[in-house]
């Protein structure tokens, strides 16, 4: 199966991992370039026979890059294969930072989300990416091309790979159409920390979903577009019916807007799936207090937290509800708050 | 035990501190429920929101970003991303260009060949 996902926020951290010593890389190079010592990338040799042989997504549109600026025409690249089309120029101002002369990752994923699409963070496995692009999502990656003393980040995005000929096919830089060894791709891309993202239209699944890290994805949503979180939840909701988070999200989202009894049917329905949710728990005593129904909010807590871990890390959360809504217990819920306390 | 110490002291800063993707300073954001439930990122799953963003802003500034920009560029991101920015802005790998790299490759070969740990370059 697929080896388990490295927690996503946090690419940065490996960066300095990345920079094998000298001689160490400079051999792997050698092996790679001046021999041709190299075996086909695993990887792309052994993908899943049902797919197929060979993916180009022609489509995907080219912006050859000026000087430094492979991030904003690396991320125009992709937001123009999913419908937001976009001058590499106009980007520059979002995301290049002229002090490192180039773009950092945050900023790059920032910057699509701000459009409205999911941006998913895919990999760690190269056919995880792969499996992104013959589903038709070109992936913008990062590379580490240069070695030792001479780092050279890269941002290229990848549109096809070619099974037979072990080949990664990229828009990179100034080529519209990179026909890279796979073995080399996959090394330069696991020197800089095999991160690589695909731009999801909310309410669609990325090719090889992963829970948490769709999740980190569409909950960024929230604040960038909401109708577009809510799509994204709604999509998740049906995947992962069992997992409360979507649930969560959904109410989180109706509860930004002031839909206080639409957000309270969200978090009753994700404490149906698991009672144990904090999450869920705190949120919908919020919701019932924010309603006018105080009471019924104590009860609910009072009765929840039994189920919620003694370690759950949100539990210092459920203890601070409680203790604002202890405020003033003692007071009657109006008539209306009658259907939150049956069950 | 450290990791659980962190994932409190976050949550009770989040709590008192607010943050301004939380509308409502009770409710546990997605974010935060998502982070809670996956230990793989319980450690840095969020901080103090604030600090981060007003370091962030400060060091897009010195990197030369247009002062027009920054407010905007800073308030799109969350609260992870405004960590890692803040914490690495200056390690971080950032992507510029990739036209020197067969030059670098070259200069590897060559120092490889004078210190004799390879011999490729034949010599007539």
């Amino acid at each position: 199966m697929q080896p388990a996902a490295k927690s996503a926020p946090v690419r940065a951290s490996q960066c300095s991992q990345e920079r094998a010593p000298l001689f160490a890389t400079a051999l792997a190079l050698i092996g790679c370039l001046g021999l041709g010592g190299c075996v086909g990338s695993a990887q792309v040799s052994t993908l899943p026979a049902e797919w197929p042989a060979r993916v180009e997504l022609r489509g995907t549109p080219f912006y050859p890059q000026t000087e430094n600026h492979c991030g904003p025409a690396a991320l125009a690249t992709v937001l123009g294969a999913v419908g937001h089309p976009v001058a590499p120029a106009a980007l520059a101002s979002e995301v290049y930072v002229p002090g490192r002369e180039g773009s950092l990752q945050p900023e790059l994923v920032a910057a699509a989300r701000a459009r409205g699409v999911l941006v998913y963070e895919a990999g760690p496995a190269l056919q995880d990416v792969l499996a992104e692009v013959a589903a038709g999502r070109p992936a913008l990656v990062l590379q580490q091309l240069g070695a030792g003393p001479w780092p050279n980040w890269h941002y290229a995005v990848v549109i096809g790979y070619d099974r037979d000929r072990g080949r990664v096919l990229l828009r990179s830089g100034r080529d519209e159409l990179l026909d890279s060894r796979a073995a080399l791709f996959e090394s330069t891309w696991d020197r800089a920390g095999r991160w690589a993202v695909v731009l999801v239209e909310p309410g669609q699944m990325p090719a090889r979903p992963d829970l948490t890290r769709y999740m980190q994805a569409a909950s960024a949503l929230e604040s960038a577009s909401p109708p577009a979180a809510a799509k994204a939840y709604d999509a998740a909701a049906r995947h992962w019916p069992a997992e409360p988070l979507p649930l969560l999200g959904s109410g989180n989202v109706a509860a930004a807007q002031g839909e206080w009894s639409e957000a309270e049917r969200w978090y009753r329905a994700a404490l149906a799936l698991d009672p144990a949710s904090a999450a869920a728990l705190n949120n919908r005593a919020e919701a019932l207090a924010r309603l006018g129904c105080r009471d019924a909010a104590r009860r609910a807590l009072q009765e929840g937290v039994s189920h919620v871990a003694a370690d759950d890390p949100l539990r210092p959360v459920l203890d601070e509800t409680a203790r604002t809504l202890a405020a003033d217990a003692g007071t009657a819920d109006p008539a209306v708050c009658r259907e939150f306390t049956v069950h | 035990m450290r990791k659980q110490f962190c994932v409190y002291a976050v949550c009770l800063a989040l709590l008192n501190l607010g943050s301004p993707q939380l509308a409502q300073a009770a409710l546990v954001a997605t974010a935060q429920a998502v982070a809670a439930a996956d230990a793989r990122t319980a450690d840095l799953a969020l901080v103090n929101s604030t600090l981060a963003r007003e370091q962030v802003r400060q060091q897009l500034s010195a990197l030369g970003v247009d002062p027009a920009a920054v407010d905007a560029r800073v308030a799109r991101l969350t609260d992870s991303e405004l960590r890692t920015l803040a914490d690495r802005m200056e390690q971080m790998p950032a992507g510029g260009d990739a036209l020197a790299v067969i030059g670098i490759v070259f200069v590897i070969l060559i120092i490889l060949e004078l210190v004799g740990v390879i011999d490729i370059f034949k010599k007539a």
